[in-house]
């Protein structure tokens, strides 16, 4: 078992790390390892000395520059100007471009929200969206459990029965004439056109 | 920007999820069909349709069609067939079957069954090795009113009453035949009463309280008798409320000296434009001495509606012997006097005396004319 070769940030690493200007996971790590390493420890000062020392001379050089300004007061009333109009329009172009944002936003969701809904709408069964529905009310307590259903029923496609989450329908013409057969049974009652048999259909529920 | 990505990508998928169709799993086995060996009818062919499975929403929707072909392998001929069909996730509580009444397929002929199905079972469904619907025979009636086959679902009765009803109206024809009476005939098959179309209705049996709102009235049930069934309707009544009727209950007499095993009773619904409609008969299973009298009430709630789904309101309920067994296995159906006997209304005495077999017999005389029914009359007779 070999110890891993410690492995040093680069200098432009270190010198950004220096200003606070690293990403926040890069900063946190990069952090650790001068806080642990006394070379690299050393190399973070040395940048913060040479970036203090060059905003200490060019500060000095700037007050240099200024104190050859004759009207202060009236370049100073010009630049407070400048900046107010400046803000103002940042601000303004802000809202613009936060507006355009928000309602893109709410478009977009709209738009995916209608798209769910169609496709709920057309792909999922009545039936299942009561019983999602009702599921949901029983959750809230807005619903009482009740015993209570439809055993066999007949639609314009044919008889359906309905059991443990499932259900088979045996499908019919519409010409078909339905009826009841049983306690618990319809049928239906049809001539195939084609070899002119009357074929019956029954449905049985319990 | 990738976070984004992912996030409308994400986004997109939930909203684009109801649209999914199709399932990718199309490999299993859906629909068998599992003869007995001793079987008197085999399938000579089985082809699958144009079967798909569709998801929606957490359900998988599969749409079978099935085209048989099946040979009597047996030495009698066939008049009567019931094939089950189940379904392994309604297993016990749901099932349906095909019957093929009025059949004259004698020994080694061959004939078609269609079994167009669709089952809608969640996607988490257990899976497993058999075949997601079987279909199997249940009862083959004969000629001879013999019987072969498990008859799970009570199917030889149905078929044996299919068969009587069929064998009085091949009578009837005849004899109208025979004895030149075409104006008759003609109007027995439809031709006479220019406005008659069949009278469709739908259906819902429901069970447990009610969901309707509107108060109960109880109805009195009015009987049609035939003057020779050997079982009288006395009295009934019923709960009706819209269109929902709760419990009808009919009063009837043994008035044979017979004693009777079962009754079926036919129940007929007059909704508020006085139209009568035939709702079906249900068998009773009962022990009725001769001149006893019991009591048949229909566990349950029936819901009607007309074919386009608007609610139909009940008016009126009528009921009538349809079929009575007698404890040695004999069957009685009304005759045709009987029906004629019953009711003034042309219309009820046409869905009364109305069966599979006349059905059949009425395409073939469109089709074929005089000639065609006489020669089909023959061939069965």
């Amino acid at each position: 078992m070999s110890a891993n070769p410690v492995r040093h940030p680069s200098a432009e690493i270190l010198s950004l790390y220096s200003a606070g200007d690293l990403p926040l996971l890069l900063r946190l790590r990069t952090g650790r390892h001068v806080r642990c390493c006394a070379a690299c420890e050393q190399q973070v000062l040395s940048f913060r000395l040479v970036k203090t020392e060059l905003r200490r001379e060019a500060s000095s050089q700037i007050l240099t520059g200024f104190e050859a300004i004759a009207d202060w007061h009236a370049l100073e009333s010009d630049m407070l100007g400048n900046i107010r109009v400046g803000v103002a329009a940042s601000r303004c172009i802000e809202k613009v471009g936060h507006t355009r944002k928000f309602v893109l936003r709410l478009a977009w969701a709209a738009g995916m929200a209608a798209l769910f809904m169609g496709g709920w709408l057309a792909r999922i069964p009545a039936e299942d969206s009561q019983r999602i529905l009702t599921a949901l009310r029983k959750a809230v307590g807005l619903e009482q459990p009740q015993f209570y259903g439809t055993i066999v029923r007949s639609t314009p496609e044919g008889i359906v029965v309905r059991a443990q989450g499932a259900s088979l329908t045996i499908l019919n013409p519409q010409s078909a004439v339905v009826s009841m057969s049983g306690p618990s049974s319809v049928t239906a009652r049809y001539a195939d056109d084609d070899s002119g048999q009357v074929t019956i259909t029954n449905v049985y529920g319990q | 920007m990738a976070s984004k990505l992912r996030f409308i990508f994400g986004a997109a998928l939930v909203a684009l999820l109801p649209w999914a169709a199709r399932a990718a799993d199309d490999s299993g086995k859906w629909l068998a069909v599992q003869f007995p060996r001793d079987s008197p009818v085999l399938p000579v062919s089985f082809n699958m349709g144009p079967t798909t499975a569709t998801m929606r929403g957490a359900s998988m929707v599969l749409d079978l069609h099935a085209a048989l072909v099946l040979r009597n392998v047996g030495d009698k001929p066939i008049c009567g067939l019931t094939l089950r069909v189940e379904a392994q996730d309604l297993s016990p509580y749901g099932k349906g079957s095909v019957i093929k009444p009025s059949l004259f397929v004698l020994p080694g002929e061959e004939f078609p069954v269609k079994v167009d199905m669709q089952l809608r079972r969640p996607i988490a469904a257990a899976k497993s090795e058999s075949a997601i619907v079987q279909v199997t025979v249940d009862c083959a009636l004969f000629s001879d009113l013999k019987a072969y086959g498990p008859d799970k679902l009570n199917s030889k009765h149905a078929l044996m009453v299919y068969e009587m009803q069929a064998r009085r109206d091949r009578q009837y024809l005849a004899r109208l035949l025979d004895s030149g009476r075409l104006p008759e005939l003609r109007e027995e098959l439809n031709f006479g009463i220019q406005d008659f179309i069949p009278r469709q209705l739908g259906l819902e049996l429901l069970r447990g309280p009610r969901a309707t709102a509107l108060r109960e009235q109880a109805l009195a049930v009015s009987p049609v008798a035939f003057p020779k069934a050997p079982v009288q309707p006395l009295s009934g009544a019923a709960q009706v409320a819209g269109n929902e009727v709760r419990a009808p209950r009919v009063e009837v007499r043994n008035t044979s000296k017979m004693k009777v095993s079962s009754v079926a009773m036919g129940w007929i619904v007059r909704d508020d434009r006085g139209t009568d409609f035939v709702a079906g008969a249900v068998t009773a299973p009962m022990q009725i001495g001769p001149v006893q009298t019991t009591s048949i009430t229909e566990p349950g709630t029936l819901r009607f509606s007309l074919p386009t789904g608007q609610p139909m309101v009940i008016e009126g309920l009528m009921t009538f012997v349809n079929d009575v067994e007698f404890a040695d296995g004999s069957l009685w159906i009304p005759s045709r006097a009987d029906i004629d006997a019953a009711t003034q209304d042309l219309a009820l005495r046409r869905e009364l005396a109305t069966s599979p077999e006349e059905q059949r017999l009425a395409k073939i005389y469109r089709r074929d004319g005089t000639s065609g029914l006489k020669k089909e009359l023959k061939r069965v007779n």
